[in-house]
């Protein structure tokens, strides 16, 4: 092993990296991945109730509405604006405040607004938002809720699906750059034959692979940085955050090499990646269903790459709580180094000469 | 050999080849597979309404059957355990108990305490908006109503009551992504050729440019379309407006053969194909979102041409538009589709020569 081959050939594996579309993709998924589950699954699912409002005047209403978690507000400048806003469904129903509505509701005048209703809103949107609305209205002229609620939970408070989801992006902003980058590579300068001319270089196989092993090292935690600053989860252990997607990325990139290693043509690597996609992404499946038996997830390898990071940014781990777990991944990745080593001495990774 | 055997053949020739690519062949299946079986697991119903459980007195008369509108409806139990148990049998999502001497105590200028039970499984947020219906139903007993008056406008199709299910809503969706699919099928099919010059041998024998994309274009529309119809048939999609679905599809499957001939165009290999196909795929699936989520119906995705096929078939299956109401936008998916595969023959033809 030279370090300053590795350097060269890493380099390279760096400048060329880009113009592969394998690259490409493992930048571009997780970021869209993580943008298209905020959308639909922070969105959609939690299925709030939206209030488009005009203030034409200074109303306080548009300050309660904005404070109010139970309903989404969207302010837009005139009637027309709103109008169409909620003929397209930006909001399930708009209203207009004319000016002096405060002063109006103040002194318990009769009250007359235009409300515009999108007619594919669900009709439970509409009833709760015009309760939220009287009730905002009640507050605006000074009156107090004639009781006092206690609110209990029934059951055990379960987690939105964007919380359940978020373990699928962290697994595939690892895993994506870390197993596919490698291999594709991997398996394209197999079947280019660029494999085989390194062999009459002085660059060894370990150098080539801890390269190739290196720039999907770097892609899959560079990704699981921007994935987790994207979700706004990078909990408050940034050191720990960042041996553990190290090892993760580590692990995956392993997992990259073996597979490079163990096929020769682009149809069966991704045939394999298809066929291997729900030993990969089993863990993230057993979080998205609570109900499912937790310890079927520990069988799993990727579970102690996905486990450690989600301890981190949801829960606050340290060091004794993940400890165990990045211990288990430590000895996975010695595992797959040691498989590597075993793929070598059998020849799989010698160069072909001639 | 006739122009149109000479086409025949090329075409089963393609389809051969297509088949014979492990991974597009599996995709191909297992695409139409899964996608038929989360049409059938998704819920055939949409809930529109929001049932909340309820022990106590005598309801006021405006909340006996439903609440500040048609949509929230209060539910009655006997006992307290029993709203218990059924918001822990999923059967309600939040319910209320409200103390039996409540009016009394009002009266007597007091301000009672109500317990309100919502469910774990439910976004917390949600209970603001419970508890605010409650406060109303107390509000009706006081008798201190507001003093309110709106002047409403339904916009759009009122569906009050008849929600599209979401095995319905996300049905063009899935329309869309099948047709996609087929654009990274028939690239990699060019692709192929173009690597290993079978296409080149075709063009020193009778067979000609033109014959050569135009059996390229019937096998890709062909592929595109026959999986994408067979979806909405086994589906129940084709009930209202078969032949106005068909042309959005058959137009759909045009704009996705164009596709793949612009991404085989600057392909080397199957690699390429599936990471540039992959980016176009997710590209073209950004309108999907516009009928999952209204609100981005706005500006730029309306220079996406699969907005112009599945918006408009959405809103056929869905909601009934008939001819008139989209045929602007079926002219202006075929005027995007003969754009894209002018632009993809043209594309194809400078790398040949």
């Amino acid at each position: 092993m030279n370090l300053r081959r590795i350097g060269i050939l890493l380099a390279k594996e760096t400048l060329q990296g880009p113009r592969n579309v394998m690259f490409i993709m493992a930048v571009v998924a997780p970021v869209a991945f993580t943008l298209v589950v905020r959308l639909v699954f922070g969105d959609l699912f939690a299925g709030l109730p939206t209030l488009g409002l005009v203030d034409q005047g200074d109303s306080s209403l548009a300050a309660r509405a904005g404070q109010m978690e139970s309903i989404r507000l969207r302010t837009f400048d005139s009637g027309d604006e709103l109008r169409q806003a909620v003929a397209d469904g930006r909001a399930d129903i708009g209203i207009i405040l004319p000016a002096g509505f405060d002063q109006l509701a103040a002194s318990q005048g009769r009250i007359q607004l235009t409300a515009y209703v999108w007619g594919e809103s669900r009709l439970d949107h509409r009833a709760l938002l015009a309760t939220a609305l009287v009730s905002m209205i009640r507050d605006v002229s000074g009156q107090e809720s004639p009781i006092e609620i206690h609110q209990q939970t029934v059951g055990e408070q379960v987690a939105s699906w964007e919380q359940r989801i978020f373990p699928f992006i962290v697994l595939i902003s690892i895993v994506i750059g870390g197993v596919l980058v490698p291999s594709s590579s991997l398996v394209e300068e197999k079947a280019r034959r660029t494999y085989n001319a390194l062999g009459i270089t002085p660059a060894t196989v370990t150098d080539v692979l801890i390269a190739k092993g290196a720039l999907g090292v770097l892609l899959s935690v560079a990704m699981g940085v921007l994935t987790l600053v994207l979700n706004q989860a990078l909990g408050r252990q940034p050191a720990l955050l960042l041996l553990a997607l190290f090892m993760g990325a580590v692990l995956a990139s392993g997992f990259g090499v073996v597979l490079g290693a163990l096929v020769d043509d682009i149809n069966t690597l991704f045939a394999s990646l298809k066929s291997l996609g729900i030993v990969l992404y089993a863990p993230a499946l057993f979080e998205l269903f609570p109900s499912l038996p937790q310890w079927i997830s520990r069988l799993f390898p990727t579970h102690y790459l996905m486990a450690p990071v989600l301890a981190i940014v949801q829960d606050d781990a340290g060091w004794s709580q993940v400890g165990p777990d990045l211990a288990i991944l430590a000895i996975l990745i010695l595992l797959t180094i040691g498989v590597i080593g075993l793929l070598g001495r059998r020849g799989r990774l010698q160069p072909v000469a001639g | 050999m006739s122009l149109l055997r000479r086409i025949g053949t090329l075409i089963a020739k393609d389809i051969r080849l297509y088949y014979l690519n492990r991974f597009f062949a599996f995709i191909t299946v297992m695409s139409l597979v899964f996608f038929l079986a989360a049409y059938f697991l998704l819920p055939r119903q949409q809930e529109d309404t929001t049932r909340l459980g309820y022990v106590g007195p005598a309801l006021p008369a405006l909340f006996e059957q439903e609440s500040g509108g048609d949509g929230v409806f209060f539910v009655s139990f006997d006992e307290t355990s029993a709203l218990r148990q059924a918001i822990l049998d999923g059967d309600i999502a939040a319910g209320v108990r409200i103390p039996s001497d409540m009016v009394e105590r009002l009266e007597a200028g007091e301000r009672p305490a109500v317990d309100l039970y919502a469910s774990g499984s439910i976004p917390t947020e949600f209970r603001q908006i419970y508890a605010l219906v409650v406060e109303e139903l107390v509000f009706a007993w006081t008798g201190d109503t507001l003093s309110f008056e709106v002047e409403e406008e339904i916009l759009g199709p009122d569906m009050a009551g008849q929600q599209v299910a979401p095995r319905n809503r996300m049905l063009p969706l899935l329309s869309v992504l099948i047709l996609m699919m087929e654009t990274l099928g028939l690239a990699s099919l060019i692709t192929t050729e173009l690597t290993w010059g079978t296409l080149r041998a075709l063009l020193v024998t009778r067979v000609g440019f033109g014959t050569l994309f135009v059996s390229k274009g019937v096998t890709g529309v062909s592929l595109a379309f026959v999986q994408a119809a067979l979806l909405l048939a086994v589906t129940g999609g084709l009930a209202t407006e078969p032949l106005l679905l068909i042309s959005f599809l058959l137009a759909g499957s045009l704009l996705v053969t164009g596709i793949a001939f612009l991404v085989s165009s600057v392909s080397k290999d199957m690699l390429s194909v599936t990471g540039l196909g992959g980016l176009v795929l997710i590209l073209l699936a950004i309108p999907g979102l516009t009928v999952l989520l209204p609100g981005l119906t706005s500006g730029w995705i309306r220079l996406i041409p699969s907005y112009y096929l599945v918006e408009p078939m959405y809103r056929v299956i869905n909601l009934g538009a008939s001819w008139s109401q989209v045929g602007s936008q079926l002219l202006t998916l075929v005027a995007y589709a003969a754009v894209i595969v002018a632009a993809g023959v043209w594309t194809l033809r400078r790398r040949f020569s």
